[in-house]
């Protein structure tokens, strides 16, 4: 069921999307027209820089993302669109630094007329997926889109860091408090599992460099999530994906529990409820399987 | 801290009892900056520096004390900067000083609007280099005398409870002012005063006590200080007519007169019904946001969280609150008491610097240059003295007293007597007294000591009793109160911040150019005067 | 002079906390409620209720003016200075919050935590400047302003422990110095009187350390100064690998990925693994690779997956290094236009000229 009115937006679908986490990439494109969201892909860019760049490079962290959103501007469409946390967070810390300070802005747009990109003019706003379709227009439209519904299906948001904290810079909603996930799940017709950790870091960023440190953080929303009862976890991050799923098994070495949570990606959990196929879903990708959360709804 | 570390570097063992953090201390709070004639925004000198002081004080200032404090004021703010203290600089790159009140030269160097915490920190980071021993959140309840001496403290240790004395062979007051004496303070809840009432059971004297600063610009009700640097950078104070009244009070120094001078001007605003809901207005509109954000955006920060207010777009409501005392602990200029061994510096102390009046800046240099020469001549004196005795009966008979009042179940709750006595002397003991007021304060402090002696304490623990010590502070502030009332009766003029306008509205050099003078004397208070020191600077008008 | 107390209307205030006594073991949640002025903090209403309520409540209190950093507590599980709550607006909601100590550090009673391992691992990054074998200037030392401001954040904190109340990685690693003491340790390495940068950062990179942060930003959240302890801990990282300071994993983690940006684009996940963890650590953990390898987690490194155009991003890279903004300055640049947030926020909302994103 395509949505009457339709809105076009550049999109960056960032690192993971493009090759270990491409099932949210495929998802997020079959679902994005029943949302009635147009995805103009952005092509010339870069990796976002993660905290990474952020902390190795920091200038050349901003000109990357002065980049992303220069070419995101050249698409003339007024949004730019993430689905990841950390990109949000990148893009949109960059875009008021150089929309705030005139001097500063100089000097990336002038570096990037330099190497042949387009300038940067601060006429996109940064805005992740999560935002578009949890209040307004886009909740109206999610209702409809989610027809097949989650049959009550209990599922724990997970939120991670970067889409609620530092709040002045994402501003979207109380990072204490925040509400998009459960009403999302909720249009679906699932119900949301509330537990503390949905707001804390699943460890990610050091999950290599610190990985014990980082067990200790990612074992809390998984376990919490599964005492409390969820069929499965969603979230808006796919680096918080790969933490929940991909080192989930690490868990089971660390702490001798086999928690077998599925992770879902938020497009994919509005994906089941829109009956989107598994060529589109692909839960197959997934390490911890999701077998049992796709039976549960088929029986 | 200043001290401690003075002392340290001189070779002296040394150990720094604080009630609270160190960096809790509220040194910290002030904001507009520290005097010296470092002459990096004009010409300036210290010989003008003393001068500002000396007539800042309404000439009750010691001048040797007041050109001391002014010649080394210049390289003991260079020292803070040697040890990394953070300020802001002029486009030479040097420390950069605004105008403040009563000052002739823009000579108060600055860090923003948060100079003292600026200069908390950076004493802070030379005690931890220094590995100095800190008796951190231990209350210091009574000094030990022995022997004509003073040779110890006895403290209540706060985390883990239980008294214990500790022996010394010279002991530096550092404790800071008495503001919490009025409702509208400045000061934290830890300035009872202290040192001064400790001293003061000692027999040791107290000097020009009835002298406390009100600070023109506070916020009400509960006092909460924005700094003079606001007008430094050009702020005005409005009546409720829109009116930059100052002209009709101090018409060439307008906002950057004296303290007094402003914070009796805006009293007679107030008054005579020119306020706005008892407070007069703070303009700094004029001054644009980038500027208030950039150099004080700790004060935008306060009227934002505590008067509800955004002074880029609204003026802040400000009225006098109680600020600094003037008065405390007599000393020479070296810090030293009457009590050999016994030393006091900054607020807490009176050497006078300051006089009759203190001006913006003064403070926290007197904390440095004081603290530096108190820290100086007690390790000297320590070093060249061999021995340290404490005895029993001291650590006893406290104890016993402490148990007394431990002990006791049934009686007023401080709280009571502490409003009271805070409502009362902001009252009667104010910006302007009264003789009849002051005498009717004395009596209603005297009815309060009374209560006092019944005071209980509900919390009966051991960890973490500040219900004790907060018990034991108003006791300090008890007596204290007692010799303001006494020393403001005695003196028969107008001089600085004592303002008696209905019936002595004049200064008067022939009869009070002296300072007053108070000693605990058969269970209260007694007064006596001391002459004032002049070296340079006689008596003038004094006009702002 | 009139009375200050008498004009203010009064609000019912009521309020849960977290009481401890140490001396005998009791924890419990108790409810209170007074009648507060309209204008009072958490703190007041505290102070209400040790007078009136129960003298042996116990927090510590100074300054009442969000600057010495004594009463740093929880409320609802976030970490707030109590004098900086306003409770009328709390009142008002009918909300009766939860008051308790602060995280990640002991309770010693009640509200008061035990903030000897704080300041041990302030003492632990050497809090103090070091001039190095500078001769004594006779005058203060010459410094612009623009070198003041890179460490303006980092000198506003009050040590509070608001930071660290919340401190993701600490709550897992106890060990970890944690914001607070990161962002004194930029304090001096980012202030150009002191020379003992490259001893500092040797110190700050080994474990438990910069690389052990998390990035979960709830300091950065939490601090009620504007301190951001996660931007200084990130100052701190590029500080390093300007340095080449980079033997850690964390540096090498990063590093690959400004090396994948400027080559392919996107990141070049597959070699993050052997990149950061080196060889020998990589091949312990082949088990582990082979299971994400069977779902297509771990992409293949050839035909390597190239960004369109990603000679500009080459090219940006080798032209931003000739710029002077490396380490610490690129986060610094970026600071002016940060702290103008809230004001060009606040400004959009009384209808101003700001467009905002």
């Amino acid at each position: 069921m395509a949505a009457t009115e339709t809105r076009r937006v550049a999109y960056y679908k960032g690192c993971l999307a493009s090759l270990s986490a491409k099932e949210l990439d495929t998802s997020t494109q079959a679902l994005a027209p029943l949302l009635g969201i147009e995805l103009d892909e952005l092509e010339s860019v870069t990796c976002c820089g993660a905290g990474d760049i952020h902390e190795a490079e920091p200038d050349y962290y901003l000109h990357l993302n002065a980049r992303i959103l220069a070419y995101a501007e050249q698409t003339g469409a007024d949004t730019l669109m993430t689905i990841c946390n950390v990109c949000t967070l990148n893009l949109r810390q960059a875009n008021w630094q150089l929309k705030n300070d005139d001097n500063l802005r100089a000097r990336v747009s002038q570096n990037l007329e330099t190497v042949g990109a387009p300038p940067y003019e601060g006429t996109v706003e940064v805005k992740h997926l999560l935002w578009l379709i949890a209040e307004g227009d886009g909740y109206e439209q999610l209702k409809q889109v989610a027809h097949k519904g989650l049959k009550g299906l209990k599922v724990a948001p997970f939120y991670g860091c970067q889409i609620l904290r530092p709040s002045k810079i994402l501003g979207f909603e109380d990072p204490d408090r925040p509400w998009s996930l459960e009403a999302i799940i909720e249009a679906c017709g699932g119900e949301p599992i509330d537990y503390p950790a949905k707001i804390k870091c699943c460890g990610f960023p050091i999950i290599q460099a610190r990985e014990e440190t980082a067990l200790g953080e990612l074992i809390q929303p998984i376990e919490q999530a599964s005492e409390a009862g969820a069929d499965a976890i969603v979230t808006p991050c796919p680096l918080c994906h790969l933490s929940l799923d991909a080192w989930q098994s690490k868990l089971k070495k660390a702490t001798g529990k086999d928690f077998q949570m599925p992770i879902l990606h938020l497009s994919q959990l509005i994906g089941v409820a829109a009956g989107l196929e598994e060529s589109e879903l692909k839960f197959k990708r997934h390490v911890v399987s999701v077998e049992p959360l796709v039976e549960k709804l088929e029986a | 801290m200043r001290a401690a570390i003075e002392a340290h570097d001189a070779g002296a063992d040394v150990a720094l009892v604080s009630k609270i953090h160190p960096t809790r201390s509220h040194s910290g709070a002030a904001e507009g900056g520290i005097n010296a004639a470092l002459g990096n925004a004009s010409e300036d000198s210290p010989e003008e520096h003393a001068f500002d002081t000396v007539k800042g004080s309404d000439y009750l200032g010691d001048q040797d004390a007041i050109e001391i404090l002014c010649d080394e004021a210049p390289d003991d703010v260079y020292q803070l900067e040697h040890w990394g203290a953070v300020f802001s600089r002029t486009e030479e790159g040097r420390i950069a000083q605004r105008p403040f009140g009563a000052a002739g030269e823009p000579r108060t160097a600055y860090a923003a609007d948060i100079t003292g915490h600026v200069l908390v920190h950076v004493l802070y980071e030379q005690v931890l280099k220094r590995d100095l021993t800190v008796y951190e959140e231990f209350f210091v309840w009574k000094l030990v005398e022995h022997e004509g001496r003073c040779q110890g403290v006895i403290a209540w240790n706060l985390l883990d409870g239980g008294l214990i004395t500790i022996g010394a062979k010279t002991v530096i007051l550092a404790t800071g002012g008495a503001g919490r004496l009025y409702t509208g303070t400045t000061n934290a809840y830890a300035c009872t005063g202290d040192g001064m009432a400790q001293a003061l059971e000692l027999g040791i004297a107290l000097k020009d006590m009835e002298m406390m600063q009100f600070h023109p610009t506070t916020l009400a009700p509960t006092g909460v200080l924005i700094t003079e640097g606001c007008r430094g950078e050009g702020a005005y104070l409005l009546n409720s007519e829109g009116e930059r009244f100052l002209k009709r009070y101090a018409p060439n120094a307008m906002e950057l007169a004296s303290r007094d001078v402003i914070s009796r001007a805006e009293q007679v605003e107030i008054d005579e019904g020119r306020g706005v809901d008892g407070n007069v207005l703070l303009d700094m509109r004029h001054l644009g946001a980038e500027k208030i954000l950039e150099r004080l955006h700790g004060t935008r920060e306060l009227s934002m969280v505590f008067a509800g207010v955004d002074p880029i777009h609204e003026p802040i409501p400000v009225r006098p609150g109680a600020h600094y005392h003037m008065g405390g602990v007599d000393t020479d200029t070296w810090g030293r008491t009457t009590l050999e061994g016994l030393y006091a510096a900054g607020e807490c102390a009176c050497v006078s610097v300051h006089g009759a009046n203190r001006l913006g800046g003064n403070a926290l240099m007197e904390t440095i240059t004081y603290g530096k020469r108190a820290g100086a001549h007690a390790a000297e004196w320590a070093l060249t003295n061999t021995t340290v005795e404490v005895p029993e009966s001291a650590a006893t008979d406290a104890e016993r007293e402490l148990g007394e009042l431990l002990d006791r179940r049934e009686g007023e709750r401080p709280w009571s007597i502490r409003n009271e006595l805070a409502e009362t002397m902001h009252e009667n003991f104010g910006v302007f007294r009264r003789e009849d007021q002051m005498r009717r304060q004395g009596e209603i402090v005297d009815e309060l000591r009374d209560r006092y002696e019944s005071v209980v304490v509900e919390d009966k623990g051991r960890v973490f009793n500040n219900d004790l010590t907060q018990a034991l502070e108003l006791g300090f502030l008890l007596d204290l109160a007692s010799c303001m009332v006494v020393a403001g009766i005695e003196r028969k003029e107008s001089r600085g911040a004592h303002a008696r306008p209905y019936d002595f509205p004049d200064r008067d050099d022939e009869n009070y150019l002296r300072h007053t003078i108070v000693r605990w004397v058969e269970g209260a208070p007694k007064v006596e005067w001391k002459p004032v020191k002049m070296t340079k600077w006689q008596p003038m008008e004094r006009k702002y | 002079m009139r009375r200050a107390s008498a004009r203010f209307a009064l609000v019912d205030v009521a309020l849960k906390i977290w009481r401890y006594d140490p001396e005998s073991g009791e924890r419990e949640l108790r409810e209170y409620e007074v009648d507060a002025p309209e204008w009072a903090c958490l703190l007041d209403v505290l102070d209400l209720i040790k007078d009136k309520h129960d003298g042996s409540l116990a927090y510590r209190k100074s300054c009442r003016m969000m600057i010495c950093g004594s009463c740093g507590m929880r409320m609802d599980g976030r970490a707030v200075l109590a004098c900086k709550e306003r409770m009328k607006p709390i009142a008002d909601a009918g909300h009766v919050p939860v008051i308790s100590a602060m995280g990640n550090l002991p309770v010693l009673k009640d509200l008061v935590v035990d903030m000897a391992p704080f300041w041990n691992k302030i003492r632990a990054v050497k809090p103090w400047l070091d001039p190095g074998y500078d001769e004594v200037a006779e005058k203060e030392r010459i410094v612009s302003q623009q070198q003041v401001n890179v460490i303006n954040k980092e000198s506003l904190c009050i040590m509070c422990g608001c930071c660290v109340s919340e401190c993701n990685s600490m709550e897992s690693d106890p060990e970890f110095l944690g914001p607070a003491a990161l962002a004194k340790g930029f304090r001096f390495v980012g202030d150009v009187r002191d020379h003992g940068e490259v001893a500092r950062l040797n110190e700050l990179n080994q474990d438990h350390g910069i690389w052990d942060c998390t990035r979960c930003y709830f300091c950065n959240e939490r601090c009620p100064k504007g301190v951001d302890p996660r931007d200084a801990i990130a100052k701190l990282g590029a500080e390093s690998i300007k340095l080449n300071i980079d033997h850690d994993m964390g540096a090498k983690h990063a590093k690959w990925f400004v090396k994948s940006a400027e080559t392919t684009g996107w990141l070049r996940e597959t070699e993050l693994v052997p990149k950061t963890q080196g060889i020998v650590s990589s091949l312990k953990e082949i088990g582990f690779a082979l299971n994400l390898a069977k779902r297509g987690k771990v992409p293949p490194p050839f035909p390597p997956h190239v960004a369109k155009d990603v000679k500009e991003a080459r090219a940006l890279h080798d032209l931003v290094r000739t710029q002077g903004r490396e380490g610490a300055a690129g986060i610094v640049q970026g600071e002016h236009a940060l702290a103008q947030i809230e004001h060009v926020l606040e400004a959009d909302e009384r209808g101003g000229e700001h467009g905002g994103d």
